[in-house]
């Protein structure tokens, strides 16, 4: 065990486990706040009134930036 | 052309098939779960997966240079090596194809090449510190960094979505799965067709034909983006059966946080220099996905099936790689032992299609 230990690089490994988590979650967090923005606006825009078409049209559109600067931000991680 | 030419076009010929197999075997981890939830038809599917497999596989070349640094010692290898390594790794593919099993075409290779140096030159020839820290422990942790990803990615999901109409939410997950997907396949076609790319260099190596340190020539790169490209197209339908609908019944927003995950954890390992199975984890982040809505929900005797084909494949692919290298050297050094294992191998993996085309892909 004490060899296997030695071998594995566990920081590295931790780190990769951390990275995941954050990206896997981060992206699906956003995207549900895409979804839930995108679905409250279509379906009652007329009740939301000036600040509620604002304040999920912001969320919308801040969480879909997110979204795609993650994207990017993957293809950059695997182009490096 | 001298006897060693002819050899190293049997291996560069056997590469390629190889890159045909992993691409025909792993195109399930890629559109399976895109297609089980109806984001995208399955023709559409793989198409679009083939095409970023293909564009995946200029991306980098990092991994092509590990696979060659990190497993064996490249200085002992010859072609005939790298040939019966990848005979273990096609038949491992075929056979686990065959039963519809989806398993890792990485790990299939790296077994079968290091089964044959093995068998070939001794361990000696297996750089044990790069097998165990970069292949071993980084094949058992990802599927659980996948499933607890996945996990964790489809709660948040829910709890965000949960009380909206459901019409609307499932088509901005089919839609998202399209992203996701597409960020799946550009990973493995980065990841895998290098794998390939790595074997075919270290046969040039040996040949004398290429520098050692030197990059894949360019004819390499386009080869074997082509032929994972072709074997993605080509679909393996019954591993896509398996991944789709056997493990779990998905619905869009469990596709899109699998797909997710899996890119995640696939990305994270690149970064960190990690060869992974794309294979081990998207099956992890698909159990996982479905285990976190309900325990019940997995099919955990599928996933046990799985589980057993994942433990199998590097010590089969290795035995396979080890008796195809013994059976070489019947014929002796020459040319002539891998003609004729590759003349059996394509007639053997013949008689497989056109049973398995017989047969329908199981409900």
């Amino acid at each position: 065990m004490s060899v296997v230990a030695q071998i594995v690089d566990w920081s590295a490994l931790a780190q990769t486990a951390i990275a995941a988590l954050l990206a896997g979650v981060g992206i699906a967090f956003a995207f549900s706040l895409v979804i839930l923005g995108a679905s409250r606006l279509s379906d009652s825009s007329r009740e939301l009134g000036l600040f509620g078409t604002v304040g999920y049209g912001t969320l919308t559109i801040a969480s879909l930036l997110a979204c795609v600067a993650a994207i990017v931000f993957g293809i950059v991680v695997m182009a490096g | 052309m001298g006897e060693a030419d002819v050899i190293l076009v049997i291996v560069v010929g056997t590469a390629l098939a190889f890159d045909f197999t992993n691409g025909f075997h792993d195109t399930a981890n890629v559109v399976a779960t895109s297609i089980s939830t109806r984001a995208m038809s399955p023709r559409i599917a793989v198409t679009y997966a083939a095409i970023l497999n293909f564009a995946g596989a200029f991306i980098s070349l990092e991994v092509a240079a590990t696979v060659a640094k990190d497993v064996v010692v490249g200085d002992v290898i010859t072609p005939t090596i790298v040939f019966a390594g990848l005979i273990g790794a096609i038949a491992w593919n075929l056979a686990t194809w065959y039963f519809g099993l989806p398993s890792s075409s990485s790990h299939a290779l790296i077994g079968g090449v290091v089964g044959s140096a093995l068998a070939a030159v001794g361990t000696e020839a297996v750089l044990s510190d790069g097998v165990i820290g970069k292949v071993l422990v980084p094949a058992l942790i990802a599927p659980v960094v996948a499933f607890v990803v996945a996990g964790i990615a489809i709660v948040v999901c829910y709890q965000i979505v949960g009380r909206q109409r459901p019409g609307p939410v499932t088509r901005g997950f089919r839609l998202g799965q399209v992203v996701s997907g597409g960020m799946l396949a550009l990973a493995h076609g980065t990841n895998d067709a290098q794998k390939t790319m790595g074997v075919i260099a270290l046969a040039l190596i040996a040949n004398g034909s290429l520098d050692s340190g030197a990059d894949p020539p360019f004819w390499v790169i386009i080869s074997a983006a082509t032929a994972i490209a072709l074997g993605t197209y080509s679909g393996g339908w019954r591993i896509i059966k398996t991944m789709g609908t056997r493990i779990i019944k998905m619905d869009a927003a469990q596709g899109f946080s699998a797909q997710g995950a899996g890119s995640a954890v696939i990305l994270a390992s690149s970064h960190f220099g990690y060869p992974l199975s794309t294979t081990h984890v998207i099956s992890g982040a698909v159990m996982g996905a479905g285990a976190a809505k309900r325990v019940s929900a997995v099919r955990w005797g599928v996933a046990g099936n799985m589980i057993v084909a994942w433990l199998l494949t590097l010590p089969m692919a290795a035995a396979i790689g080890a008796l195809t290298y013994g059976v070489t050297q019947i014929f002796g050094d020459g040319a002539v032992g891998p003609v004729l294992i590759a003349a059996a191998g394509i007639a053997l993996s013949a008689v497989a299609f056109a049973r398995r085309a017989r047969s329908p892909v199981p409900a």
